[in-house]
């Protein structure tokens, strides 16, 4: 119903009052569909216990009889096949000229279903979400925003009603902004008291919580500089939910050599959060990059996630690429990483400390039209490791079509469960750009999961995913807001 | 039917050998008459070509006076009729005029006065081995002691017309034009005013050259220069579609084939685009800022009729933008924020920070899903820039049987890789607590590492600071301590 509202929509566009607009529609729809599984139970009495094994039902699933209902064990077992049908339509509008030089509108939301009677797919609720809509001002130094907006940096992509101004001095790089009003969640543009955030029926904080901030960039010749505050007030007890800062650089040291890095302070917890340094060599025929990073999770001062002392991680990690002979792309990338000391005292339980990931790849383009791609990756590490093999070939018959198909496989012991998985996979998909306005895109996959444990729940998990995407760009004036991308004459000039 | 086509094919086949034959020949012979066979009748070219000495009469000998001997009798006939009109060609001699002003000219300079063999015979040869005007002679007398397409700017008109004015030269004739040696020079096309801009300037009220204007007229310039409405040089040529049978191509500068150009060419050109006109239409520029475009892009004029569609330029990543930028571009979007937008649009960025749930796939690769579990537990990337642990992890995880909110205290042991997890779980949980609380909630934890209700495990680890903790928000102490939150 969605998808043909929206393909009603982008065939009989109504005018609007501004003098230019542009709208974009971009309707999907996926079909998954996997086989769940069912938390069973069965008297302790009528558990088998073999010599070796642990205790198991007398079909042969593994049992837990040490916690729980005394007197019965319990294990999991193949359920029915669970299907998600998720179906979004996501509208991204940008109007301007109301008589008012340098005033915009611009919104982005998102209409989302789960086509599926057993709503089993994340991200469907609720079924509408304003992303961004706000209302701009912008002259040549100063630029004014109110209404449901994100704040981007450093510090992480914050969704906020409110508003925000930031001004750039004349004849210069440097640009100071400001910004407060009612936060979202992370990484979602819902209030933090949205039930859909909480699967699990876990304690959230009653209000939403109050927003400001500020940050001041210097744009330079040769560098970018730019540092961030924030923080996050609770109203309903004045006390902070979060309070942070951030600064980030990039450093162009030479004509092919660019150092970039970043680093968080977390004010509330007195500790540097995640940071990262990197430095980049670009040349025509190769690159490479080296980084120096630490990870440090964040959380938010209404959980207590952050009481329990989440150690960083430390890494060092590489990626160079090079041409050889002129379509053919030679890429490598490795990764090693070690966690700070958590000063846990598990003598029970060990658990690996350190990890390393490092993948290596091709990709030739043996015609204008035709692209070959293969990869091998490994990576081990806690909690996981896994070993991928994937290869793929692409058909770009036009620049306004591509079409490819994929296969791979993939090995992924677990380090916590029995669950080691080996995954098969072959997919398909293309591209079309069907008119200058019109767009479609489909993919279908099949995903043979199976997983291996040493008793009767190493089931499949087999999948089979289609998707079909369409995307409908209406607008006007198109100069002041153009086609992203126009067809183009190889070589790049005629 | 068949017959039909046959012969209509033969007909064509005929047809095309007899004008490629015509072709072929007009070429080989440039002079149809055999002058040296009638070397020893003619001692003078005025005989035949009155129009060299008479005003008004024609340069080519009448019919009647080639019958006085071809006429059946003494020699057998020939077919002749003399060409009227004008010559077609951009040629502005005349050779009336030319015999009368050149006697005169060289007698000031002492030289001999030139005679129709002075152009039309090569020097030393024998009487009568007449042929086209022989360029290089006429240079000579000239005294431009050069190639024919390498002489002074002002030469051209000399003996030419522009192009515009010669209309009756033929567009076969204009495509053959020989290209002058400037024309190949490095940087002639490229260098703007230091090149053939430079060149194409004319002296005093010529505004252009004659040595551009001889070959290009205002079309050709338009085929390349974008600003040409605006050009005044340009503008000062004629219009004439036909000077496009000279292609010209439009060549990058060296300077854009520099690595960092895209990121350095807004430095450069600044507020100010009057260089990048010339070849670049504002659509050049929306080719890849595809957000509102900034003055200096407003600046230049959009592509549109009587304009050339200019340079067009291909929508190409920059240099920095690796195949691993995806991954590690925070620092250097942080950064340089101002410098994203001058390319994307906010749309782009969402359609990764604010994922789609319908989305099949995109910035993870097909088959990320199988292989989260090592990507996420010692973060390959931030996932929480871009996911809600609770909506986007925690709500699958549900309904893959994960999460304790269904299991914790039934017994059923997720973690059965290892034996008694549960008693050692404190350095995997401190190593990787956003995977654990994609699964977990807080209460899960607050069964034993409360002071209230639980069983009294302390979980605070390295860093902690419970006096910070406590002023920023009690609040969460109190979740596990209740009123009475301990100091240190």
């Amino acid at each position: 119903m969605i998808l043909a509202a929206a393909v009603a929509a982008g065939l009989g566009p109504v005018p609007l009052l501004a003098q230019g607009y542009k709208l974009k529609l971009d309707a999907r729809y996926q079909s998954v569909s996997f086989r769940g599984i069912d938390l069973d139970s069965i008297p302790a009495s009528a558990v088998v216990q073999q010599a070796g094994q642990g205790p198991t039902s007398p079909d042969g699933f593994a049992v837990d009889c040490g916690s729980g209902t005394p007197g019965y064990c319990y294990y999991f077992r193949p359920g029915t096949r669970l299907r998600g049908q998720p179906l979004t339509t996501t509208a991204d509008l940008t109007a301007w000229g109301f008589g008012v030089r340098g005033l915009t509108i611009r919104a982005s939301g998102r209409v989302a279903t789960d086509l599926a009677s057993q709503a089993v797919w994340p991200g469907t609720e609720p079924n509408v979400v304003l992303t961004e809509g706000y209302a701009e001002y912008a002259t040549t130094e100063l630029t004014g925003r109110v209404g449901r907006q994100l704040v981007t940096g450093r510090l992480g992509y914050q969704g906020f009603d409110g508003g925000r101004a930031s001004y750039r001095f004349a004849g210069g790089g440097l640009e100071v902004g400001g910004y407060g009003g009612w936060g979202l969640a992370r990484a979602v543009a819902l209030p933090v008291t949205s039930p859909a955030l909480n699967p699990l029926d876990d304690y959230q904080p009653r209000s939403r919580q109050l927003l400001v901030g500020a940050d001041v960039a210097w744009r330079h010749r040769v560098f970018d500089l730019r540092a961030e505050y924030r923080r996050e007030v609770d109203p309903d007890v004045d006390y902070f939910v979060s309070e942070r800062a951030a600064a980030s650089a990039e450093v162009h040291l030479a004509r092919k050599l660019r150092v970039a890095g970043g680093a968080e302070y977390d004010f509330v917890n007195g500790w540097w959060g995640t940071a990262e340094a990197s430095a980049t060599y670009t040349d025509r025929r190769w690159y490479g990059t080296v980084e120096a990073r630490r990870y440090r999770p964040f959380f938010d001062l209404w959980t207590i996630w952050g009481a329990f002392s989440p150690v960083p991680f430390r890494s060092v990690r590489g990626n160079a690429a090079v041409e050889p002979i002129r379509g053919l792309w030679i890429r490598g990338q490795a990764e090693r990483y070690w966690f700070d000391p958590d000063e846990a005292e598990t003598p029970l339980v060990s658990a690996e400390d350190r990890g390393w990931r490092a993948q290596i790849g091709a990709t030739a383009s043996v015609t204008p039209q035709w692209t070959l791609e293969a990869g091998l990756r490994s990576e081990f590490g806690p909690g996981a490791s896994s070993r991928t093999v994937d290869g793929g070939i692409t058909w770009r018959p036009s620049d306004a079509a591509f079409f490819s198909a994929r296969a791979g496989t993939l090995d992924r012991p677990l380090e916590f469960r029995f669950s080691d998985a080996k995954v098969n996979w072959v997919s398909m998909s293309g591209d079309v750009k069907l008119t200058e306005r019109l767009r479609l895109a489909s993919d279908i996959g099949w995903f043979g999961e199976e997983r291996r444990r040493p008793d009767a729940a190493a089931f499949d998990l087999n999948q089979v995913r289609v998707s079909t995407r369409l995307v409908v760009t209406l607008g006007s004036a198109a100069d002041r807001l153009p086609r992203a991308a126009r067809p183009v004459t190889p070589g790049g000039s005629r | 039917m068949r017959a039909r086509w046959l012969v209509g094919l033969l007909a064509g086949i005929v047809a095309g050998s007899m004008v490629l034959a015509t072709g072929a020949a007009a070429q080989a012979r440039p002079d149809s008459f055999d002058h040296p066979e009638h070397a020893k009748l003619f001692p003078r070219c005025e005989t035949c070509h009155v129009g060299a000495v008479r005003e008004g009469a024609s340069i080519w000998p009448t019919t009647a006076s080639c019958e006085s001997c071809h006429d059946g009798t003494i020699e057998k006939r020939v077919r002749w009729t003399p060409r009227t009109g004008p010559v077609p060609g951009n040629l502005k001699f005349d050779h009336l005029v030319h015999r009368r002003s050149a006697g005169p000219a060289s007698a000031r300079t002492g030289a001999t006065a030139p005679t129709c063999a002075s152009c039309h015979q090569p020097t030393g040869s024998g009487w009568m081995t007449t042929r086209r005007a022989i360029v290089g002679q006429c240079l000579d007398c000239h005294k431009l002691p050069t190639e024919h397409l390498a002489v002074a700017d002002t030469a051209c008109a000399t003996c030419h017309l522009s192009l515009v004015e010669a209309r009756t030269l033929p567009e076969a004739r204009i495509k053959a034009f020989g290209t002058p040696p400037s024309h190949k020079a490095p940087g002639f096309m490229v260098k703007g005013l230091a090149g053939h801009g430079a060149l194409a300037k004319g002296t005093g009220p010529i505004k252009v050259a004659a040595s551009c204007s001889t070959c290009h007229a205002r079309d050709f310039c338009i085929s390349c220069h974008v600003n040409a409405p605006e050009t005044p040089l340009i503008q000062a040529l004629g219009p004439d579609p036909r000077s496009l049978a000279i292609k010209a191509e439009l060549k990058a500068p060296a300077s854009h084939r520099s690595v960092d150009f895209d990121r350095r060419h807004g430095v450069k050109t600044g507020p100010k685009t009057e260089k990048c006109s010339t070849c670049h239409t504002r659509e050049s520029c929306t080719a890849c800022h595809a957000g509102v475009p900034a003055p200096a892009v407003l600046a230049l004029a959009s592509a549109g009729p009587g304009r050339a569609e200019g340079a067009q330029v291909v929508r190409k990543k920059p240099a920095n933008h690796t195949a691993v930028f995806g991954n590690q571009h925070a620092s250097a979007a942080s950064a340089a924020e101002r410098s994203c937008s001058t390319c994307h649009v906010r749309t782009m960025c969402l359609s990764c920070h604010r994922p789609d749930a319908g989305r099949a796939s995109g910035f993870h690769p097909t088959g990320f899903l199988s292989r989260h579990p090592s990507a996420a537990y010692a973060r390959e990337a931030s996932c929480s820039d871009c996911h809600d642990s609770r909506q986007f992890c925690a709500s699958c995880h549900v309904q893959a049987g994960m999460t304790s909110s269904r299991l914790l205290g039934t017994g059923a042991n997720y973690h059965d890789g290892k034996r008694v997890f549960l008693f050692g779980h404190g350095q995997a949980a401190r190593q990787g607590l956003e995977s654990c609380v994609s699964c977990h909630a807080e209460r899960d934890c607050l069964t034993c590492h409360s002071s209230v209700g639980g069983r009294r495990f302390n979980p605070h680890g390295p860093g902690f600071d419970p006096n910070r903790l406590a002023r920023k928000n009690p609040q969460m102490c109190s979740a596990c301590h209740g009123l009475n939150i301990p100091r240190r």
